[in-house]
């Protein structure tokens, strides 16, 4: 069976060789970078900026091939640091491109290397990015992991063929007595599932391109590879999904990845440019949980203990407080230590308190993308996927985590409501959405050249079947003449959001002499960013490293410590500490804000009152 | 930060003191003594230069403070290659404090060689099976445990450094040993108000008092000074990442799981050990040794997970066992203990598909003072004012100190200056005590233990193959039937493995002739087949333990036929039969 495999090869090159049109069919879609030229662009960026860059390679695909970080500001002092990672699942080269021109963007502009430091990782899972360069192009969001993914006696044994010799792996579909599909009456190019209710029969079955090269039966269901870097992440691991590999990090990228952002622990904030979209819709909210800071429950054995009630369901802060009560010396008494104490589980829907600043900046992008006349009237953006590494920054690690998808298809609104009221009165079939969308894409867009026409082809072993469907990448990938002005757009929006990072310093202090030597030290800790630190996700991870407060000087601290870690602090709000101290000289002592993320400031304060 | 200096001046001579050379390590190993990290690593050593024809001494990879960490493979090549047969994988010390488990191991390495040739059962387990033997996982902390001062609890963590404490400093607080005897041990102050009071029977102990009653003491804690100024004594020591929490399969962030570490697997050493455990597919059981409390612990780890019956009677048939074989063990899941996110079995089990224990070693109440053993300690209701263990139980362990273990393992009261709280005093259970058995009580230790080990290899599958029918159904066609059997208890593979596909199934092919159809067998007598639509010449299979699997072919063709039964976790089988 493996010799039908370099035949249909052979043939494809013979028929190519005759000119024919669909082989460049391919090229219509443009020519976006594959990892070899990225690398290169990295290389030359570095090349460039001996100063300001530095490349990290973190990992090695399966494949072989490198996974490489830009820093961007690498000689300045302790500062934080943002994360921007692209194309997690390979299969969205337009990702790529955007942190290719993001990277360029931070270069060019030196306002935002500023006290900030950014790492830019392009291309995470180039074992996958193959798909879409491989002149058979299909859709691929796996690496060159081995696995068996038909649990037979071979491995990567049946995988796709480019029969019809266009360049693109489409669709097959066959006349069979137990099929269970018809052609659309409203657009003969799209398959619907038959109603039997409706009185109708199947006709036709549907595979993907290609034979059955182990002979059992399945069509391509042992392709190459591999695990999917996208969906490896430890946040809700999808461990039932073979892709996602058997445990999180059990792919190196996925492991590089994560280990370079825990030796970076000055990394507050991450971005994430693939299929989800935080910057319009915050992380899915929803899911089962008892950790809902809204309403938790408190379990029998603490109940009693704290004075509860087990049938009702309380506050995370009403929580922490019962528990101050109980432990009146125990001062780490937080969400982190309440959940932990009470085995709440994991945190699977966003915070409260975080949702506000996601449901105010998802406003804001909004305004900004309509001052930039960028129409939204596109199909929604796919959901966050469980073991994403957008989810994992905000679950795991957390920080502010946004995503952006950089195009989807527009919707197709006034034909949507025609049709509809069409189906409901004559025909039994609707389109759905995105169908509809992407058909009328093809045609606008590509003169219909989206979609393969269904084709007349002699199956080996299906006999007389034909091949067509939706050209791959089609629904995330746009020409390469519309990237720059996609990028252009939005990008900036990205830069926009650094704005907020928090912005921690001493806003004031105040010395009241209560006499006798004694006196009563305020300190005022301003924050001017709109982000608190740490956001409420990161204070349940005790993430990221705490900002304490360090006094040094001849004074006797009666009330308060030498080293006082600030807790959290909100988005533009002071916090007030306070200590008591016992000195005779009045001497000066320094006020460090000590951090490992904003680096540490140091004020001096003469207690005698004058500065 | 004087204080640190002195200290650590009074540590070496505790140090030396403590190293002192305990007889040259030869073969037959001794074990009535605890081997020390580098002492673990000569002892390997040893056995492997005396047994160089079974044995390979493979490093695994190296921990956070570079110390090596070694798998002794115990093989013999003229029954197969290293990845052919059952694989028994036995670790230890996963706890930096739990030394104990490696000398189980070494143990059962010393066992199968010294014993080779001499004893039947050995050395069939030596024939059938290869032996994959970690005795310290937590290199660092076993090395640390012997070296520094610590309690019988202390320095389980793996040396990835953190703040507990949530301060911005990283590990600036742990204990100290103010008396520089080599342990940690407890601090007491003279208090008229404190709540607790010497027990009149024997003045060493700390009873609660009654309410009403006036007290004596006041208890501080561990031995220590608040190095960090905070108002709060030990509360930031090394660590902490539990290696025995870091796992992929299920693992959960430090505020579900505390000492998951950052991710799965961030230990550089378990990374290392789980790469040699994936390389390794033929791993069909596997022991992880701790202590203490006198237990064997089996999959699931957290309640919610459900584990096939079928698999838990796999396990049976060694736990069930374990328990008579270890007298006053229990046998259980290891949530009926407390719920874990990240644990090594639990990886074992759902990521390699091995039947995974963790033994707990070594049960206190093994120190007795009294002529019947078998007859309890009265424990009077007093104990509810006490901390910890009843007094009667407490001046059992005295007297078994006193009299059974010399004084060894319990360092009374004697005062001390602290810089913070003035006169105090120290005492209290040493280092090597509470979860360690006394090296007199090692030797029966670890021969039990390693017996557990010894029965769970011999319980692994062993197939015998056989085509037991042929007959002549057409022209040039036959009719085969052939069967597996398994002579033992475990299955060739686990009901999980099986259902959540982790890895391919074991396999029958057939070669030779053009097989018409063939299927799985389900009634021989009444000749019903289940047929496998497609290739008919190679079925997926699973054998049970001590069960069958029956396959019926159609055959066509003349001549040489043969039958090839491939296993990932049993050892292969061939047949060659004439038509």
């Amino acid at each position: 069976m493996y010799k039908n495999q370099s035949l249909f090869l052979w043939l494809c090159l013979l028929m190519s060789s005759f000119g024919a049109v669909h082989a460049k069919n391919g090229s219509a879609f443009g020519k976006y970078h594959n990892n070899t030229e990225v690398q290169q662009i990295l290389k030359d960026m570095q090349q460039s900026h001996p100063d300001l860059i530095r490349l990290h390679t973190i990992a090695t695909s399966p494949g072989g091939e490198s996974i490489v970080v830009l820093e961007i500001g690498k000689n300045s002092a302790t500062s934080p640091a943002i994360f921007v990672g692209a194309n997690f699942e390979g299969n969205i080269p337009l990702a790529t491109e955007g942190a290719l021109s993001f990277a360029k963007m931070v270069i060019d502009s030196s306002k935002y290397t500023l006290g900030l430091k950014w790492f830019i990782m392009p291309l995470p899972n180039p074992d996958a990015s193959k798909g879409y360069f491989s002149d058979k192009k299909y859709e691929r969001s796996v690496n060159d992991f081995s696995i068996n993914n038909d649990m037979d006696e071979a491995v990567n044994e049946d995988g796709f063929e480019d029969l019809n010799c266009d360049g693109l792996i489409t669709q097959m579909r066959v006349k069979d007595l137990t099929g269970t599909y018809v052609i659309s009456k409203i657009d003969p190019r799209i398959m619907v599932q038959a109603d039997a209710k409706k009185g109708e029969r199947g006709i036709y079955k549907i595979y993907s391109e290609g034979i059955d090269n182990d002979g059992d039966g399945e069509y391509n269901e042992d392709g190459e590879g591999g695990i999917n870097v996208g969906i490896g992440f430890p946040h809700l691991f999808p461990k039932n999904k073979k892709e996602a590999g058997l445990w999180p990090g059990q792919t190196p990228e996925v492991y590089g990845i994560m280990k370079f952002i825990y030796d970076h622990p000055n990394i507050t904030m991450a971005y994430t440019l693939g299929s989800s979209n935080f910057c319009l819709n915050p992380p899915k909210s929803g899911r089962k949980s008892s950790i809902n800071s809204e309403s938790i429950q408190i379990p029998n054995r603490y109940a009693n203990m704290l004075g509860a009630d087990p049938s009702k369901t309380y506050k995370m802060d009403d929580i922490i407080e019962m528990v101050k009560t109980r432990f009146p010396n125990n001062k780490e008494v937080t969400s982190s230590y309440v959940s932990n104490l009470l085995g709440l589980g994991q945190a699977v829907n966003p915070l409260e308190d975080d949702l506000k600043f996601y449901s105010k900046l998802s406003e804001d992008y909004k305004k900004y993308l309509k001052n930039k006349h960028f129409s939204i009237e596109r199909l929604d953006p796919p959901q966050d996927k469980d073991g994403s590494f957008e989810l994992w920054a905000y679950y795991h690690l957390g920080i502010p985590s946004f995503s952006m998808n950089l195009f989807t298809v527009p919707k197709e609104k006034g034909k949507e409501e025609k049709s509809k009221e069409e189906s409901k009165a004559e025909k039994g079939d609707v389109l759905n959405e995105k169908e509809k969308a992407l058909l009328a894409y093809s045609d606008k867009e590509f003169g219909g050249k989206g979609f393969v026409q269904w084709g007349k082809y002699n199956h080996p072993t299906l006999g007389e079947v034909e091949i067509g469907g939706f050209v791959p990448y089609l629904e995330s990938t746009p020409k390469p003449e519309r990237i720059d002005s996609l990028l252009t757009i939005q990008l900036p929006w990205l830069l926009e959001l650094s704005k907020n990072l928090p912005d921690i310093s001493l806003a004031d202090h105040k010395i009241t002499d209560l006499g006798s030597g004694i006196c009563r030290l305020e300190l005022f800790i301003e924050n001017k960013g709109t982000f608190p630190y740490p956001i409420a996700i990161g204070e349940l991870n005790k993430q990221p490293a705490p900002i304490v407060i360090v006094l040094n000087g001849e004074v006797e601290l009666l009330q308060g410590l030498k080293r006082t870690p600030l807790g959290t602090i909100g988005g533009n709000q002071i916090k007030k500490l306070t200590w008591l101290l016992k000195t005779e000289k009045k001497p000066t002592i320094s006020v460090t804000l000590e951090s490992i993320v904003f680096g540490s400031k140091v004020k001096q304060i003469n207690i005698g009152g004058k500065l | 930060m004087k204080h640190i200096i002195l200290l650590f001046g009074l540590f070496l001579v505790a140090t030396i003191a403590f190293s002192a050379d305990k007889g040259k390590i030869e073969i037959p190993l001794r074990f009535d003594r605890y081997y020390n990290y580098q002492e673990v690593i000569e002892a390997l050593n040893v056995l492997h230069k005396a047994f160089p024809e079974l044995t390979k001494l493979q490093l695994v990879g190296k921990s956070e403070e570079g110390r090596e960490i070694y798998a002794l493979i115990i093989n013999n090549p003229k029954t197969g290659g290293e990845l052919s047969k059952p694989g028994v994988y036995l670790d230890g010390n996963i706890h930096g404090n739990e030394i104990q488990a490696g000398e189980v191991c070494l143990y059962y390495a010393n066992m199968l060689l010294t014993k080779y040739g001499e004893n039947e059962q050995i050395t069939k387990a030596v024939d059938k099976n290869v032996h994959f033997i970690i005795p310290v996982v937590n290199v660092d902390g076993r090395y640390h445990f012997f070296v520094d001062a610590n309690t019988p609890s202390s320095g389980r963590s793996i040396r990835v450094p953190k703040d507990d404490d949530g301060d911005g400093l990283i590990d600036e607080d742990g204990p100290e040993d103010l008396d520089g005897d080599g342990s940690i041990t407890q601090m007491r102050i003279k208090d008229t108000l404190g709540i607790y009071k010497s027990d009149p029977i024997d003045k060493r102990i700390m009873v609660r008092i009654k309410p009403g009653e006036k007290g004596e003491y006041s208890l501080l804690g561990s031995e220590g000074i608040d190095n960090d100024n905070d108002g709060q004594l030990n509360e930031d020591a090394e660590g902490y990442l539990d290696a025995n929490r870091n796992w992929g399969y299920s693992w959960m962030p430090n505020y579900v799981q505390s000492g998951a570490g950052n991710f799965p697997l961030s230990g550089v050493g378990i990374k290392a050990i789980s790469d040699f455990v994936y390389a390794h597919p033929n791993i069909i059981v596997g022991f992880a040794f701790h202590n203490s409390g006198g237990m064997w612990l089996r999959v699931p780890s957290e309640k919610s997970i459900v584990v096939d019956p079928a698999d838990i009677a796999a396990y049976d048939v060694i736990g069930k066992e374990a328990l008579k074989i270890t007298p006053g063990y229990v046998y259980q899941p290891s949530y009926d203990l407390y719920a874990t996110y990240g644990d090594f079995d639990s990886h074992l089990f759902f990521i390699n598909g091995v039947f995974s224990f963790t033994g707990e070693l070594f049960q206190r109440e093994q120190e007795t003072y009294r002529t019947n053993i078998n007859k309890p300690t009265q424990v009077s209701e007093e104990g509810e004012f006490t901390r910890g263990s009843p007094p009667e139980v407490s001046r059992e362990q005295l007297k078994f100190n006193d009299n059974v273990a010399q004084g060894e393992l319990y360092k009374d009261w004697k005062k001390f200056k602290h810089p913070t709280y003035g006169d105090i005093e120290i005492g209290g259970w040493v280092k090597m005590s509470s979860r360690l058995p006394h090296p007199f009580m090692l030797p029966e230790l670890v021969h039990r233990n390693a017996s557990v080990v010894l029965l769970a290899a011999g319980n692994t599958p062993d197939i015998a193959m056989d085509v037991f029918d042929k007959k002549e159904i057409g022209k040039n066609l036959y009719q085969v039937r052939v069967r597996l059997q398994n002579k033992k208890g475990l299955p060739t593979m686990s009901a999980y493995a099986v259902k959540s596909k982790l890895y391919p199934q074991d396999i029958l092919k057939v070669t030779g002739g053009k097989v018409v159809a063939g299927g799985v067998l389900t009634d021989y007598r009444l000749n019903k087949v289940s047929y496998k639509e497609k290739k008919p010449e190679i079925q997926f299979l699973s054998v049970p333990g001590y069960g069958i699997a029956e396959f019926q072919f159609l055959i066509e063709g003349k001549g040489e036929v043969t039958f090839i039964y491939e296993s990932q976790k049993a050892q292969g089988r061939t047949v060659k039969i004439n038509l």
